[in-house]
């Protein structure tokens, strides 16, 4: 075991070549799950919904959407919008938007059940209630049944989010600077030292999800 | 000339067959080993000696925790670390096996980290899949048979892990679905899979959409012929017996 060789490279391997160059490492890794988890929890919010509440052919198409993004590898994913982006905007997106959108929608598709359950496991009665009430179905949706679908979906919400940490390391195939890629670079660059630097790197990860999984578990017992 | 392209060059679509082959050579045998494997964390998971149960808890930790790239990372370039100088240069060098018709080589480092890194990864979300089938029969199951006289040896084997099975199949086949999936990543320690292979078709031939496409459909076609295999077995004879009762 030589711990020097993580020391010596500490600063890359945490904020890459910042603040000489752009931000790297476990601060990127960090920056790209926050805005992978925002966007996945909207998409899924937003499909999840549809999912629940559609019927008939749009269901189906939504099904079957939802269904590809789910069978498909992150990494292809990450390559069609590494490739597509580009081509449908027309500019050139930076690597980690190309994650991002990978991630998200990814994420979204998976987060997308987890809210249609949600919602449907509403019991019926509190719809009835509301329509008698003489709320319309958007106000019953986000005043009644959303708050009570929430705290039931909040662990499988952060569950997915630990999925995503992890999945971020994927950038790497892109060559995103990320906790991931900079390992790689330290190890190439000093060969030796391999066991080292991945056990680090690794319980760097560890820490990360390992408390969000924690959480979840707390979320769950709370309900 | 549409966005897709003049037609692939044969050579180009063989590529792309043979790292699919690999896909499902890899998959295949990685779900086989990786089962074996998670029944036996599971064993060790729910064993009545503490030691044995925290060995297992904290493995399933670290595995479930960290990415399984960083995982193919440590196993393919730390191996060397840790195994003996004599075996990972016996492992690195080309060996055959000669079987009367036909010959079996060795496989690669790479194939080697890959297989191993990936049957760990799975093994340890398929014991987890286990142990919820097990708590997931009913304890009065349990006293029944005990009440009727049947030794507890005797009852796990009979009563419990016959329906603890059927419980935790499906999830165990969403497990073989990620362990297609996650082959991909092995790409990432060089070894010539279907998302390695279409990357190469890419480079050299610039017809992104071929590529990448065809790719993705055998993706789907795999899985979706396990997942629907999965849910034959689900329903058929002895399975669904015990998916109608409960």
């Amino acid at each position: 075991m030589n711990i020097s060789v993580i020391f010596d490279n500490l600063d890359y391997l945490l904020l890459g070549a910042w603040p000489n160059g752009p931000i790297g490492g476990l601060a990127l890794t960090v920056i790209i799950s926050a805005l992978s988890a925002v966007a996945s929890a909207l998409l899924g919010l937003v499909f999840g919904i549809a999912l629940a509440l559609s019927r008939g052919g749009a269901r189906s198409l939504l099904v079957v959407v939802l269904g590809f993004f789910r069978a498909i590898p992150v990494i292809m994913l990450i390559f069609w919008s590494y490739f597509l982006l580009p081509m449908l905007f027309g500019i050139s997106v930076p690597e980690i938007g190309t994650v991002v959108v990978a991630l998200s929608l990814i994420s979204g598709a998976y987060l997308s059940y987890s809210v249609a359950a949600g919602i449907n496991g509403i019991d019926m009665g509190q719809w009835e209630a509301g329509y008698a009430l003489g709320l319309r179905r958007y106000q019953l949706l986000r005043l009644v049944v959303l708050p009570q679908a929430l705290r039931v979906m909040a662990p499988s919400f952060v569950n997915q989010w630990t999925t995503l940490i992890k999945d971020t390391s994927l950038a790497y195939v892109i060559g995103v600077p990320e906790l991931s890629f900079v390992a790689t670079q330290v190890n190439n660059r000093v060969m030796v030292y391999p066991m080292e630097i991945f056990l680090f790197i690794g319980a760097l990860y560890w820490v990360l999800c390992a408390s969000f999984d924690k959480l979840a578990g707390r979320l769950a017992r709370k309900r | 000339m549409s966005i897709f392209g003049e037609p692939m060059a044969p050579r180009y679509l063989l590529w792309l067959i043979q790292g699919f082959g690999v896909t499902v050579g890899l998959s295949i045998a990685v779900c086989v080993a990786a089962t074996g494997f998670g029944v036996s964390v599971c064993g060790m998971r729910m064993s009545r000696y503490a030691p044995l149960r925290a060995a297992a808890a904290a493995y399933i930790s670290a595995i479930r925790n960290t990415p399984l790239l960083v995982q193919l990372f440590f196993w393919y370039f730390g191996a060397a670390a840790l195994l003996p100088q004599g075996l990972v240069g016996w492992l690195n060098t080309p060996h055959t096996l000669d079987l009367g018709p036909g010959r079996l080589s060795w496989p690669a480092f790479e194939t080697l980290a890959g297989f191993f890194g990936l049957t760990l990864y799975a093994g340890a979300y398929i014991a987890e899949e286990f142990r919820a089938g097990i708590n997931g029969v009913d304890n009065g199951q349990y006293e029944t048979a005990r009440s009727l006289g049947m030794r507890p040896r005797l009852i796990y084997w009979l009563v419990v892990l016959p329906q603890a099975l059927r419980i935790a199949w499906l999830p165990v086949v969403g497990q073989y679905l990620n362990t297609i999936k996650n082959t991909s990543l092995t790409m990432a320690i060089g070894l010539a899979e279907l998302s390695y292979a279409s990357r190469q078709v890419e480079t050299e031939t610039f017809l992104t959409f071929q590529a990448f496409g065809i790719a993705t459909v055998l993706y789907l076609v795999a899985v979706i012929v396990t997942e629907a295999a999965g849910l034959a077995v689900a329903r058929s004879g002895r399975f669904a017996w015990a998916n109608k009762r409960s």
